[in-house]
């Protein structure tokens, strides 16, 4: 009779739930798209429900259920925070004490309410060993330092791992308050974007200035000559504010902060300039001190493997100079790098460090979350009395005929993603070579910010003609998690996904994990000679990815798209 | 009720949208509600057993996602601030503000009650929106947005009444169903006054813990040194993995 | 879920309460430890009037 484990991750951001049988992962979803509410923070009691039904099993059947923090670990060092910042932490006291005594703390008496799980069948997992163990496990690599970047766990921020076999071991650890992910926070909220969201518009603005701020933020967040960080706790209050991350300090070093909603206009306005010099110091110095860390890890850990993990692991433009600059010959990042992707790691750290069993082969594809049922989505349509075609499994080809004149297409297919990239199941595509085409999508169909880049798709065996990926980032390419420069020759003929700085967060399509995809791909370079698309979440805005038949017809009803493809179906536009 | 009901909202209104501010708030609130009931909206499509309701079900959720849309614009407009500015960005925001829970309300109620449920809640709909603009209490374009979104909330009446005089004809006891309703309505508004109170006095008792239980420890207390530390682990035994959770 | 009832939320919590204090007394904070089980029947307190939703405003204003 198989084993079961159920990891799962919430109550701060990124529900999620994967259930793994004999150490295989049988489902993996968010509970954002099951309740609809973006990077939902609730138990994922709908996530791992679906978990189950993939497995056919009842819950009774699940031999542990793995949490993937230690929560005592956590009030231990709030509560020891707030003493060493008293009075200071006069106000984030009584919100986290009435938020944690009344309901966080008694996490085990939670979890067996909402899943229906023993107590005695519970595990908790580290919140940095459970994202060490969501990149180790899931790599190829038999051996591997393991680096984990985020905003904080328990008393981690930053963590560094031996990975060998099955085992992960501890090396050295960054604690709180000295947190990276909380750094790059901070200056998100200053650019006037909401932290734990925005983080990627900063990314995207950073391209449009100049890292004139250097030295500014070389005091923020301070490296060491022991390969380690720390940063300015005299001018960052997240450690004893309970909404600003930073005092009137850093507005004072950096200028005034941008209002949200600000119109951004760089070469217009000197102050929307003046804000994206900021985001583009801020990001220069992420990627400083990521590669300082990681040059620490591979001298600490001497293996030719680089696994990271943890928020900060999503920021693919560090990714990209991490995989081109960086000591280690392979880079290897969990796909849903955030608190999600912990939701693995707890299970796989479970089943493999706890309970001793031998690794299996490396996660290839991010298609583990809900499929679209056919018949449903028929019926559905009929109900709706929508105009559509059933093409069955002809449908690559006709969107690639689409793309081709111009059209901008949705395209839903098979199981959806793990993680927060669309990855050729639930994606909005477009043809890459026209700037106005992007333009039209983030105008009108995604209604976001017109400085944010979009991201290629291309086929696997055309990639070198196109893109400079260097061969450590030959995994992280596949998941979308890096960025690199699009050679200079091919940069007018992307237009739509060359970024101002000449980048792109390029995904390459392997034809043995994603082959419909890979095939309509491949219909849109026989009609026009380019094995590339525009490839971004089909969502709208504030909303997560779609995930029903109902959701993607919703998003398509509410937005300027031309056609859906819904698992087979070709659906017109409805007016 | 319907006499008290609308006295009752008369009078909060003239006091509430005449406070600096506030009207941005409660644009919010209704932006969040908007949104809240498309979900709702969007969870009948995909649960009904009744297929020839599907279309009126997704005409409504594609109503409420413009509507949302409208109200947040107007708090754009009106010039947003903190909280009004968060409420139309978050999704974090509706489960705080009570809008969405575990389940959907389709899932909660099934289709009958919620069919009830829907007519109870636009009607409501309806006399607050006719009441703001009695009262001439938004200003010109708010309350231009409010006359195009009258148009469509009448349409969600008039559905849900013909569905739940369907149902009583079939002998349900609807009007007794939309009594609790109501009922239900204002016993939700009290639990959030007193989760909203609790929380208030909560952070009474806990402020005062501060002051007497944090405060005598502050020599003890002491942050962490920044650069890299050895870590402080239990380990991967099974004894360890079960604990401290 | 389709699961067997729980086990009585408040033993649970009683657990997780001592496994709380005998963490910190085995860790280099162990002088918490006061301050925590200070917090703790602060916390029960909280815990005991939101099981009464409908009437904790008049108990809170009783208090």
């Amino acid at each position: 009779m198989p084993s079961y484990v159920l990891g799962i991750s919430g109550l701060y951001h990124d529900a999620a739930a994967v259930l793994l049988e004999d150490g295989k992962i049988v489902a993996a979803a968010q509970e954002e798209r099951f309740s609809r509410l973006k990077h939902d923070a609730a138990l994922p009691v709908r996530a791992a429900q679906y978990c189950l039904e993939t497995a056919g099993i009842p819950v009774s059947r699940v031999d542990w259920l793995v949490f993937y923090e230690k929560p005592l670990r956590k009030f231990e060092r709030i509560v020891s925070t707030a003493v060493a910042t008293f009075p200071r932490s006069w106000r984030s006291f009584p919100r986290q004490m009435h938020h944690w005594l009344g309901d966080r703390l008694w996490l085990r008496a939670n979890l067996t309410s909402a899943f229906g799980v023993s107590p005695e069948r519970m595990m908790f997992c580290e919140h940095h060993l459970s994202h060490a163990a969501s990149a180790f496990y899931c790599s190829p690599h038999d051996e591997a330092a393991i680096l984990c970047v985020d905003g904080v766990g328990e008393w981690a921020t930053t963590s560094l791992w031996r990975g060998s076999g099955s085992a992960i071991e501890p090396v050295s650890e960054v604690r709180w308050p000295h947190s990276i992910g909380l750094f790059y926070s901070a200056i998100t909220a200053h650019l006037g974007f909401a932290v734990n969201e925005g983080e990627y518009k900063v990314m995207g603005m950073a391209a449009y200035g100049q890292p004139r701020f250097r030295e500014e933020m070389s005091r923020l967040l301070r490296l060491d000559s022991e390969g380690g960080y720390s940063v300015d706790l005299d001018t960052f209050s997240w450690h004893w504010h309970p909404t600003e991350p930073a005092t009137a300090r850093l507005a004072r070093l950096l200028g005034p902060p941008r209002f949200p909603g600000t119109p951004f206009t760089p070469r217009l306005d000197p102050l929307a300039q003046h804000h994206a010099d900021v985001a583009a110091s801020a990001q220069a110095a992420t990627e400083e001190a990521l590669l300082h860390l990681v040059r620490h890890a591979h001298a600490a850990v001497p293996a030719p493997a680089l696994c990271l993990a943890g928020g900060v692991a999503l920021n693919a433009v560090c990714n990209g100079r991490i995989a081109a600059e960086g000591p280690h010959a392979h880079l290897w990042v969990q796909p849903a790098a955030g608190d999600a992707g912990g939701a693995m790691g707890a299970a796989m750290w479970a089943w493999h460090g706890v309970l001793g069993n031998p690794r299996g082969p490396a996660l290839r594809s991010c298609a583990l979350g809900r499929e679209v049922a056919r018949d449903r989505t028929a019926e559905l349509l009929a109900d709706l009395g929508a105009r559509f075609d059933d093409l069955g499994d002809d449908a690559p080809e006709r969107a690639g005929r689409d793309l081709a004149e111009g059209k901008v297409v949705a395209w839903v297919d098979g199981r959806e993603e793990w993680g927060p990239r669309a990855l050729g199941q639930r994606s909005i595509l477009a043809d890459p070579r026209s700037a106005e085409v992007a333009e039209r999508v983030n105008r009108s169909v995604k209604f976001r910010e017109p400085f944010r880049p979009f991201a290629p798709s291309v086929r696997a065996g055309a990639a070198p003609r196109y893109f400079d990926i260097p061969a450590a980032a030959a995994s992280t390419s596949r998941f979308m998690l890096s960025t690199h420069p699009v050679l200079p020759e091919a940069q007018a003929g992307l237009a739509a996904v060359t970024h101002v700085d000449g980048t792109a967060r390029v995904q390459v399509v392997d034809a043995d994990t994603s082959p419909r995809f890979d095939r309509l791909l491949g219909a849109f370079e026989e009609a026009t000679g380019v094995p590339v698309l525009l490839n971004t979440s089909f969502n709208l805005k504030g909303e997560p990815l779609v995930s029903t038949p109902v959701d993607a017809l919703a998003a398509f009803a509410r937005s300027d798209l031309d056609t859906l493809y819904l698992n087979g179906f070709r659906v017109e536009r409805m007016r | 009720m319907g006499l008290f009901r609308r006295a009752w909202l008369t009078v909060v209104s003239e006091v509430a949208w005449r406070i600096p501010g506030r009207p941005q708030r409660l644009l919010a609130a209704f932006a969040l509600a908007e949104r809240g009931s498309m979900l709702d909206m969007l969870s009948a499509v995909e649960l009904t057993e009744r297929r020839g309701l599907r279309k009126l079900y997704f005409r409504h959720a594609l109503d409420e996602a413009r509507h949302a849309a409208l109200f947040a614009g107007r708090v754009r407009s009106l010039g947003a601030i903190g909280r009004a500015e968060a409420a139309i960005e978050d999704s974090g925001q509706l489960v705080e503000a009570g809008v969405v829970a575990g389940t959907t309300l389709f899932e909660r109620l099934g289709e009958e009650e919620f069919l009830s449920f829907v007519y109870v809640a636009e009607a409501d709909a309806v006399e607050q929106f006719e009441v703001l603009l009695a009262r001439r209490l938004p200003d010109p374009e708010t309350a231009a947005t409010l006359h195009r979104i009258l148009k469509d909330e009448h349409f969600h009446v008039s559905y849900a009444r013909t569905e739940v005089e369907r149902a009583a004809a079939a002998g349900r006891p609807m009007r007794r169903s939309m009594a609790l309703h109501r009922w239900r309505r204002v016993g939700q508004a009290w639990l959030r006054f007193s989760s909203d109170f609790g929380a208030l006095m909560g952070g009474f008792w806990l402020g005062l813990a501060y002051v007497v239980g944090v405060g005598p420890f502050r020599l003890l207390g002491r942050l962490e040194p920044g650069g890299w530390q050895r870590p402080e682990r239990g380990g991967s035994s099974l004894a360890a993995a079960r604990t401290e959770g | 879920m389709n699961q067997p009832p729980p086990p009585r939320a408040w033993l649970l919590r009683l657990g997780t309460a001592g496994a709380l204090l005998s963490m910190l007394a085995h860790g280099s904070r162990w002088w918490m430890l006061p301050l925590v089980l200070f917090l703790l029947v602060m916390g029960a307190g909280l815990l005991f009037v939101a099981s009464f939703p409908y009437v904790a405003p008049f108990i809170y204003t009783a208090i």
